[in-house]
């Protein structure tokens, strides 16, 4: 596309005005792209084609470090947490987002002030949100939130340690990861909610359908666009999850919540083996592309 | 259920309830459940920056800070590198915002407003970028970077944060720019101005709201980023606030009461920039990125 401009006979049709500026215009966000994002993806490829290990030059191994991951137990584990993670996190914050919508749909007077406060978690460094979350669900120091609410109603005598369990320690990142994400759900649904016709519901309540049918029949179909949107969002960059789960459990206990970008970054700057660690992310790829397609189909057709 | 001949305010105000409104209780009692949930957590860091180490350490007063006291800030600023980090984090935010900024209104305002074969696909590679996710592209960028020589130094993260902050702010300028009347810059353009100076006098002024919020987006994503500061940066006195505050616990003694006030002192600037947009960024970000 950018030859258009220098051999405009060439082009089927005449340039429009605009050509060349566009060029310009566009040519520090090709610049970055290039250089930043689309030469290291090729050096990502590259990279889990070699064996390279830092400290050593690379060599080629075509794909021994695929073959190896695929079996390769803890690999196994990593993609079976990645998908309990993204799974339970995803599901929940679709169901959270809709009761969000609904009740701030209700309201009438400050809503705007509610959504943005049902918003902060949003805006906050995942980072304090992890530390947050670990330190409420933890034992140490002091006695953590969770601890303290169950003891003080007299249910638990001992605080636990509920981050030293295998499925206590998911369970926080699984909670961790919700609340942070849940707003952009909710906020996204109510937009999507206000948009239905009033008398969408207004011919429904005249056919003398109930709340739950008119929610059933008109509020859900007028969400269906929205809700895929947020879904796959959502999974494209829960999957790819690596702060709250770094923050919290760095992966443990063992390899309890290990996924894909903390086994990454383990195998890459712990054992120092880059083109293992590097193919780790590759394996994400494909879901990457489908997920992109599907995004593109929904997000691009509405766009115009 | 009323009559639709008859809709009166209350009429209206009965159909907004959703369909699912079983009354004015189930939506309190919801407030009242999400607001719990939401300001919890929030409460908690709040609470715990205002006790002593020997507070938590032995759960004393745990509800409420009793009694109140300031040390775990003035101990941050005294004892720990904190001021350091907060620079760091501040100067790589205006850094990395006022490149966004320029890279993406510009590029923004080609795709919505110039016409150029290949327009489309531009606008889907914008939006495929806007995708990709950072652990995707943490070590072979770690491998330019240091071939570049800019590792363990701020210029790594000024390098490598517009990867995704120049993406997203594209994704919503051309939204942005998009809803601009065209009639004015094609005024502009009849009355014998040229592209540049339709763009500078005419559309530029009247996307200031939109690039305002694309400067607060971009700098609330570089400020808590964490991934690329990790891995980019080693040297303790480079680092940016996400990964300082991991030192925080990880050293020899659990600083968590620091550690809180931190947290209270690095969120508090993003949720004073956030009050300032918050109308536009619910709209804008909505419509912008997810209904398109």
């Amino acid at each position: 596309m950018t030859e258009a401009p220098l051999y405009p006979r060439r082009w089927p049709f005449p340039p429009r005005r605009g050509s060349g500026t566009a060029i310009l215009f566009l040519l520090p966000l090709f610049g970055l792209v290039v250089s930043l994002i689309i030469y290291p993806f090729y050096r990502a490829i590259w990279l889990s084609l070699t064996d390279k290990l830092v400290g050593y030059p690379e060599r080629f191994v075509g794909l021994k470090n695929y073959l190896y991951l695929l079996h390769d137990d803890t690999f196994r584990e990593v993609v079976r947490n990645s998908l309990i993670f993204t799974i339970a996190s995803v599901t929940l914050k679709i169901l959270t987002g809709l009761a969000m919508a609904l009740v701030l749909n209700g309201i009438l007077r400050w809503r705007n002030l509610f959504r943005g406060l049902f918003l902060l978690p949003w805006i906050t460094s995942t980072v304090i949100i992890a530390l947050t979350w670990r330190w409420m669900f933890d034992s140490f120091p002091g006695r953590g939130f969770f601890n303290s609410i169950l003891m003080d109603a007299g249910l638990l005598s001992r605080p636990l340690a509920f981050m030293a369990s295998p499925e206590g320690a998911m369970l926080a990142v699984i909670v961790a990861n919700w609340w942070r994400g849940f707003p952009f759900f909710g906020v996204s649904y109510l937009a999507a909610m206000q948009a239905i016709p009033v008398d969408l519901y207004e011919a429904a309540a005249v056919d003398g359908a109930s709340p739950w049918r008119r929610f059933w029949h008109v509020t859900l179909p007028g969400l269906k666009h929205v809700v895929i949107v947020t879904v796959l969002l959502s999974f494209i960059w829960t999957i790819n999850d690596f702060n709250i789960i770094y923050v919290m459990t760095r992966g443990g206990p063992g390899t309890a919540t290990q996924v894909f970008a903390t086994y990454s970054y383990e195998v890459a700057f712990n054992q120092l083996r880059w083109g293992r660690g590097v193919t780790i992310s590759i394996f994400l790829v494909p879901v990457f592309i489908v997920g992109i397609v599907l995004i593109s189909r929904y997000l691009l057709r509405e766009r115009d | 259920m009323k009559g639709h001949e008859g809709s009166s305010t209350m009429g209206q105000v009965a159909v907004a309830l959703a369909g699912i409104g079983r009354g004015k209780t189930l939506t309190l009692v919801g407030l009242v459940i999400f607001l719990l949930v939401i300001l919890v957590p929030f409460w908690w860091i709040a609470n715990m920056s205002f006790k002593s180490y020997a507070q938590i350490q032995f759960a004393t007063s745990i509800y409420v800070p009793n009694p109140f006291t300031w040390e775990n800030y003035t101990g941050l600023w005294a004892d720990t590198r904190f001021p350091l980090w907060f620079r760091n984090s501040l100067i790589t935010a205006l850094v990395v915002t006022a490149t966004t900024i320029v890279i993406a209104t510009l590029g923004g305002y080609a795709v919505a407003r110039l016409q150029f074969p290949g327009r489309e696909s531009v606008a889907s590679l914008i939006l495929i970028l806007y995708l990709v996710p950072p652990a995707l592209l943490f070590i072979p960028l770690y491998r330019v970077l240091a071939e570049l020589g800019t590792t363990n130094h701020l210029t790594s993260l000024f390098l490598s944060y517009p990867t995704f902050t120049v993406p997203f702010c594209t994704w919503l300028l051309i939204g942005f720019f998009k809803a601009l009347p065209k009639e004015l810059e094609e005024a502009a353009l009849i009355d014998g101005a040229n592209r540049m100076k339709a763009f500078a006098k005419v559309l530029l002024p009247l996307a200031t709201p939109g690039i305002v919020a694309s400067a607060i987006f971009a700098f609330t994503l570089s400020w808590n980023e964490f991934l690329y500061a990790l891995v980019f940066i080693q040297d303790e006195t480079s680092i940016t606030v996400p990964v300082g505050l991991n030192l925080l616990i990880y050293g020899d003694v659990f600083h968590w009461g620091e550690l809180m006030a931190a947290s209270v002192i690095t969120t508090l600037p993003v949720v004073a920039l956030y009050m300032f947009i918050h109308r536009w960024m619910v709209e804008g970000l909505v419509a912008g990125s997810v209904k398109g």
